[in-house]
């Protein structure tokens, strides 16, 4: 079926209550698509860092934001918290290093990992981490993700 | 049963490894409860800023609004043909709506900045011709500090230098960077320059007022941050601009540097790469088909 078209930049959240293919672009950055199969909507974030320091404005390039705003702007169309269900991906570590303090694809697949067990909303599918970015598609109307993996990219 | 006779010797080692041990973890956990109470006291200061802002955000949009309709209701009275009058007047109420114009549009940036709701409107822009027209429309609040504009382009002969980019958000970033370089310039002027390498765009703006310290400097970018917030402050504003256009810059993949002496003055460079025409084209290596499996999760 036909569909709009979003792409969700870095930083940027999309959701909408009508049907949307939203497409993003993942290296070590990690996307969270949230999914209501009982209104059948869903929305996507995209965050570049798992904090936020209290440095500058507190955007949703901050996994602590994104995340929350992402679970508040669903519940906010009408979705139960206990219907909500998400898919990860993204948190590649394009740079090889060993220093843990640098490893940002991990340390956002693991605050992504460790909100939504806070959260209490459960991860229904993942794939996270490798060396490759990722670029998703997500159907906003089936919840269905579709990737591929694409060369280097932040 | 295990043969290893455990000598007193081998438990002191044993114990002394794991004192070490102990005292190495100690160390980390001091290290990170450091980190985490200058993040706490961070967050505490930003959330004081915060509502020190929406006290201070009410005076900035109420009095000016008050101003223009004062103003507009002594227009109306003035006795016909005092066009002296008239033009003051109206000049004084462009000028308070200007500001407000101005504030305002920060004010939403920032909301839709923090609220996520990011898009890139990429179009060909006539780079010189849209930092003329935005220095024009300073000009009355240049006017009033007696400041000129100094405006040095690469091609000094030729207004059609055509860079690809979001050309709303190139406005806010630069009428930011002036608003500033006025806000803290004496009576002379400044200078904004631009030019391009490696199909990066650069703008520099450089004003000889009163320069920030190094120490400000690295917090110019927090919001809600105004170096000068004293009641008595002559500057008025509301200290999110820079931390808008960090965050903008962050968006377009940009970089601002900035260069300061106490007194001397400040220059501020924004470098931002050309956008590109279809965001999803970005395969660097073009092997995008080497992968091109699709995987539905």
């Amino acid at each position: 079926m036909e569909r709009p078209k979003h792409f969700l930049y870095p930083g940027a959240i999309f959701i909408n209550p009508e049907p949307y293919l939203i497409t993003t672009i993942l290296g070590s950055c990690v996307s969270i698509c949230i999914y209501d199969p009982v209104l059948k909507i869903g929305g996507m974030n995209h965050f570049m860092l798992p904090l936020w320091n209290g440095q500058g404005l507190a955007s949703p390039r901050y996994g602590n934001i994104a995340i929350k705003k992402l679970i508040d702007n669903i519940e906010s169309m009408g979705s139960s918290r206990s219907n909500l269900k998400v898919k990860l991906f993204g948190g590649a570590e394009i740079i090889t290093t060993t220093i843990s303090q640098f490893m940002i694809g991990e340390r956002n697949i693991n605050i992504a990992k460790d909100l939504l067990h806070e959260e209490k909303i459960p991860i229904i599918a993942t794939s996270v981490g490798g060396k490759l970015g990722r670029k998703i598609i997500f159907d906003t109307f089936t919840g269905e993700v579709r990737q591929k993996y694409v060369g280097n990219h932040s | 049963m295990s043969n290893i006779v455990i000598t007193d010797e081998l438990l002191i080692e044993e114990l002394k490894l794991r004192f070490q041990e102990k005292k190495h973890s100690l160390k980390k956990l001091e290290k990170l409860t450091k980190e985490l109470k200058e993040v706490n006291t961070k967050l505490a200061e930003s959330e004081a800023l915060k509502s020190h802002f929406i006290s201070n955000i009410t005076n900035e949009i109420v009095n000016p609004f008050t101003s223009i309709v004062i103003l507009s209701k002594n227009i109306l009275s003035v006795k016909e043909g005092d066009w002296d009058k008239v033009k003051r007047m109206a000049s004084l109420i462009h000028s308070e709506a200007f500001n407000l114009d101005f504030q305002l549009k920060n004010i939403f940036a920032a909301a839709e900045i923090e609220a996520g709701d990011l898009y890139m409107e990429v179009s060909n822009v006539k780079v010189d011709l849209l930092i003329g027209a935005l220095l024009e429309s300073f000009l009355p609040e240049t006017a009033k500090k007696q400041l000129t504009f100094e405006f040095i382009k690469e091609n000094p002969d030729d207004d059609n230098f055509i860079f690809k980019i979001d050309s709303e958000k190139l406005r806010l970033i630069l009428s930011n960077l002036v608003d500033n370089a006025i806000k803290f310039s004496k009576n002379n002027k400044i200078i904004i320059k631009r030019w391009t390498e490696n199909n990066n765009l650069f703008v520099s703006i450089q004003d000889f007022g009163i320069g920030i310290s190094e120490n400000n400097q690295k917090i110019i970018f927090d919001r809600f941050k105004r170096l000068d917030s004293g009641i008595n402050s002559l500057n008025r504003g509301h200290g999110l601009g820079l931390s808008i256009n960090k965050a903008i810059l962050d968006f377009l993949n940009g970089i601002i540097t900035i260069s300061s002496k106490k007194n001397e003055g400040t220059t501020f460079v924004v470098s931002i790469p050309e956008a590109e025409d279809d965001p999803e084209a970005y395969s660097e290596d073009g092997n995008e088909m080497l992968f091109g499996v699709d995987e539905v999760f």
